[in-house]
């Protein structure tokens, strides 16, 4: 399995443009509006991220066998 | 050592010194390694964040910053932008070895090393114009716990930018993937430091 420097780079455009949602929530309603949106993103980063972890040690696995 | 040839007994005579470390087949020792201490990093930022929203959501207190602290968001954002930015400088430095341009890698990683750098001057600049330290109340404890934490983060990714400049001004960087694994695994660590920037800035001057 191999983790480049090329994903994390892609995480960092994702987080940014999540980052950048709740900052214009936040400016355009109330800091309350932008803090759920920030907690529903982390919570679905939370979610992807386990599913995307048990995916790649299931294909790490495929590749030993 | 010639005590451990014997005891290893005819099929290894030749074999000297401890036996290989065992090493997982699922992956490698570098991304191991790698995804292990970003984990860790991960956990200590998080009991940070949990201080931090422990006194936001429980304590609670009628107005954050309390009055009469003001955080210098403009500042910060400036300072954001900087971080993002050498994100973007470290991915063409890499992205410059691996076409075999050394000159590009080299100004990159150049480039990213001065942005750190004013990063982290920008920010020591805030400290001392801000008008209150760690010791005014909570909040004060929690701003410059977490701020400097991530502080210390961006000075040891400069210590790991710097070796990496220097071996890349020494020529020690090719565009095989093995040959320029000390550009790579200091580039996830830097990316590592400025997501967690985007979450401290968003988290404690935006929201």
């Amino acid at each position: 399995m191999k983790i480049s420097e090329q994903a994390v780079f892609k995480w960092v455009l994702i987080v940014g443009a999540a980052a950048a949602s709740v900052i214009a929530l936040t400016l355009l309603t109330r800091p309350l509006v932008g803090a759920l949106w920030g907690l529903v993103l982390a919570i679905g980063a939370c979610v992807y991220g386990y599913r995307w972890a048990r995916m790649k040690w299931r294909e790490a696995g495929a590749e030993v066998d | 050592m010639e005590s451990a040839t014997v005891a290893l007994g005819h099929d290894h005579a030749e074999h000297h010194g401890p036996p290989e470390a065992n090493q997982s087949s699922r992956i490698d020792k570098q991304t191991l390694g790698i995804l292990l201490f970003i984990v860790s990093e991960v956990m200590l930022f998080g009991a940070f964040f949990a201080s931090y929203f422990f006194l936001r959501v429980v304590v609670a207190p009628s107005s954050w910053p309390p009055e009469p602290y003001e955080l210098p968001v403009a500042v910060a954002g400036v300072n954001t932008a900087i971080l993002v930015s050498s994100s973007f400088t470290i991915h063409y430095a890499l992205e410059a070895i691996r076409r075999g341009n050394k000159q590009g890698m080299k100004l990159g990683l150049l480039l990213t090393w001065m942005l750190g750098a004013t990063f982290l001057f920008i920010q020591i600049n805030e400290y001392v114009h801000l008008g209150f330290s760690i010791r005014d109340l909570s909040f004060g404890t929690i701003f410059y716990s977490l701020t400097g934490l991530h502080g210390a983060h961006v000075f040891v990714g400069l210590m790991l930018l710097s070796f990496a400049t220097i071996r890349a001004f020494r020529g020690h960087f090719g565009p095989k993937a093995e040959d320029h694994l000390g550009v790579e695994v200091p580039g996830i660590y830097w990316h590592f430091v400025d997501i967690m920037w985007i979450i401290v800035f968003l988290t404690v001057y935006v929201l």
